[in-house]
């Protein structure tokens, strides 16, 4: 059942290569991610079932197990949802002439092939091909995040293309070193498979690892957008497509840092101590932490403070790996999930924002809650959740991160991860609080009232998803969560 | 054998301190081209002694691929692409050409440090051949942030490529052959994608200096 997801992006490419009419391609791309959150399903199953998942077919070359599986399962809802809020985002530009028909076959073809790309990467045992697929999310992407083809919407898309293909070349030769590492250890015809490494952790030449860890915390860590790499991502999250920038933001970066997790694993386990890497990640995540913490207090664009906001959370989730304790583990995994749909969320209800008002800039807009009551709705209980409000699911995981921060006897950073926190939520309170108040402007030909029906719709799914697993985390959760806990730890 | 890799090591080395000395955009691409061409030697050299040895063809194939785009196909891209330029004289650099080389030379020398200090790449002696072709990684980062022009980024990003196929051939013996033919169908793409939005860039700004592309801050 794992294939239909190697298959189902495939063929929904070429089918929107073919099919010539506009609804054809929103049926087809419906279909596609729906049943690639069918086989999901199933290949979740068969995870809780038999821990890994591997085909005789392919040799080792298909492989998924829990950490797999948690990125895999949110990539792919969010997939899911996305495409169906593309469909209402779509026929809404093309009622204001803003895009042609061409535009839209291009959109859908790009999608699936970025779409093809992340499962890809999460799907496949080589760390080899593990970059190359993430490499082609970079470059299936640089022509979405241009896609408005303007000249904001041109830099950013030149920007992400090469600092994103030139960063990740970091982590390229990170894998040689990986490669050099394990040169009489594993045979050439299985080099850089990740279950063999994982086995053989102990026998690998640790000062080779460390060297290769360093560059490949660099190179992946500019795709998850980590400061001081993270340069590219607010311009390509605010200058891409709304629902684009959902994907981008709740599932590429996740991809991005679950390539680190990896190899992360094998050094910890090959070190036998995490002194070396907590010491690097817990850097470069306060460092994001504190950046964001900065740009979000000062931010006069919505679409940018959201961009802002997933480098923070990115920035957690590479503390909570830093930490490495079994805690701290678990509520990176928890906050990954939470930030993903939390941020999905925020991003698709800034589209409705965007088209409906047609500005980016926070002082320009007024009397949300009047103007769309689902998306504004949405909006602010979704600005509260992302700053760590209860009931919410990201202030569950927040609140395990400070019990595992303060448990690994870290007081200091612990003080100071609370007062950026503290700060950020400051920021992003005062300068959206101004959004929903007051009248909108009268002169205005605005209509008011959603336009974007099966967007709405979303909207509400994603606003249960959240406020429910803030208040109960159901069992199956827990259980792969734990499970992967164990795979990265070691145990 | 080793002879002639520490030759070329070197050549592919100096080929990238020609990169950074040249002044203009097709010298850029000309000597990208060399460069490549130097690369597919050392993959043929060893596609061949390991094809007469082992009896596998992997390296000879990869040395035809190398061949094929790097020396033929992407420099023809390029200069097609900066055909449909318009030609325009301007200063394309942030310093001069002999502190870059300055610079370029200090870069050798850290990877020389940084090289010597991991025990298994030393042995006896320090791997020179490493040192060359991470080299040739940092100089390709550093013509990157040191030119204005859109052009010159992409072939900085080629030498990182190029750099980095090198460090791979020298310390590993190559990448898996599927990974290798996943890196260049990446590295292809990423060209080609580059090239386009280098058109498109000068239709909207008109010109390919990057320092007009400053709106997006804060």
């Amino acid at each position: 059942m794992g294939l239909v997801l190697w298959i189902a992006p495939i063929i929904a490419v070429m089918l929107s290569r073919v099919v010539n009419n506009i609804k054809s391609l929103h049926i087809i791309s419906i279909c596609t991610s729906f049943i690639m959150l069918l086989a999901a399903g199933i290949t979740t199953k068969s995870v809780m079932l038999y821990e890994t998942l591997t085909y005789k077919i392919f040799g080792d070359a298909f492989f998924i197990d829990a950490v797999s599986i948690i990125v895999l399962d949110i990539v792919i809802i969010i997939g899911f949802l996305v495409s169906i809020y593309s469909v209402g985002y779509l026929n809404e530009k093309l009622r204001h002439n803003l895009i042609k028909y061409k535009k839209i076959k291009f959109y859908y073809s790009m999608m699936y092939i970025f779409m093809f790309s992340m499962v890809l990467a999460l799907t496949v045992n080589n760390i080899g091909i593990m970059w190359v697929a993430i490499e082609a999310t970079t470059l299936a992407t640089a022509f979405l995040v241009g896609f408005n083809n303007d000249e904001n919407a041109l830099e950013a898309a030149w920007k992400y293309v090469i600092i994103c293909s030139v960063g990740i070349a970091m982590a390229l030769v990170g894998i040689i070193f990986l490669h050099l590492a394990s040169i009489n250890v594993v045979s050439n015809e299985n080099a850089l498979q990740w279950n063999l490494l994982y086995d053989n952790a102990k026998d690998l030449n640790g000062s080779v690892l460390r060297l290769s860890f360093i560059f490949i915390l660099i190179g992946f860590g500019t795709k998850a957008g980590l400061a001081p790499m993270h340069t590219w991502l607010p311009d390509a999250h605010s200058q891409a497509p709304s629902p684009i920038s959902a994907l981008l933001s709740g599932a590429l970066l996740n991809s991005a840092m679950y390539a680190t997790i990896r190899i992360l694993a094998i050094v910890n386990k090959n070190l036998n101590d995490s002194a070396f890497t907590g010491r690097l990640m817990i850097a470069f995540g306060i460092l994001s932490i504190a950046a964001a913490a900065v740009f979000i207090m000062t931010q006069k664009d919505y679409k940018r403070l959201l961009a802002y906001s997933s480098i923070e959370h990115m920035g957690i989730i590479t503390l909570a790996f830093g930490i490495f304790t079994p805690l701290s583990i678990f509520a990176g995994f928890l906050h990954m999930i939470n930030h993903s749909f939390t941020k999905t969320m925020l991003f698709l209800a800034s589209g409705n924002i965007l088209q409906k008002y047609n500005t980016r800039r926070i002082s320009k807009v007024r009397g949300l809650l009047k103007m769309l009551p689902i998306s504004g709705a949405a909006f602010l209980i979704g600005l509260l959740a992302i700053s760590g409000t209860p009931p919410f699911s990201i202030f569950v995981s927040e609140i395990n991160m400070f019990l595992s921060i303060f448990s690994a006897k870290y007081y200091v950073l612990g003080g100071v991860f609370i007062l950026l926190l503290a700060f950020i939520f400051v920021g992003i309170v005062i300068t959206l609080f101004k959004v929903f108040f007051g009248e909108p402007a009268i002169d205005s030909n605005i209509r008011r009232g959603e336009t974007n029906k099966p967007g709405a719709a979303v909207l509400i799914v994603l606003l249960i998803i959240i406020s429910v697993t803030g208040l109960y985390m159901p069992k199956l959760l827990k259980n792969l969560i734990t499970s992967a806990q164990m795979i990265i730890i070691g145990g | 054998m080793e002879f002639f890799f520490d030759l070329l090591s070197v050549l592919v080395l100096l080929s990238s301190f020609v990169l950074v000395s040249n002044k203009k955009i097709t010298a850029y691409i000309k000597t990208f081209q060399i460069q490549s061409a130097l690369i597919a030697l050392i993959a043929g050299i060893m596609g061949w002694s390991i094809a007469v040895n082992e009896d596998k063809y992997d390296i000879l194939i990869i040395c035809v691929i190398i061949i094929a785009l790097k020396v033929i196909f992407i420099p023809h891209l390029l200069y097609k692409t900066y055909g449909n330029i318009e030609y325009r004289v301007e200063k394309d650099f942030f310093m001069n050409i002999p502190i870059i080389v300055l610079i370029c030379c200090g870069l050798v020398v850290f990877s020389y440090f940084s090289v010597s200090n991991i025990g298994s790449l030393t042995g006896f002696h320090i791997n020179h051949q490493v040192v060359n072709s991470l080299s040739v990684v940092l100089i390709g980062f550093f013509f990157m942030i040191s030119r204005k022009k859109a052009i010159g980024q992409i072939i900085g990003y080629l030498v990182i490529e190029n750099g980095i196929f090198v460090t791979a051939m020298f310390s590993t013996n190559g990448m898996p052959f599927i990974v290798d033919i996943g890196i260049f169908i990446d590295m292809i793409t990423a060209v080609m994608i580059m090239g386009i939005m280098v058109t498109r860039i000068n239709k909207k700004f008109e010109s390919i200096n990057i320092d007009k592309l400053s709106k997006l801050k804060g």
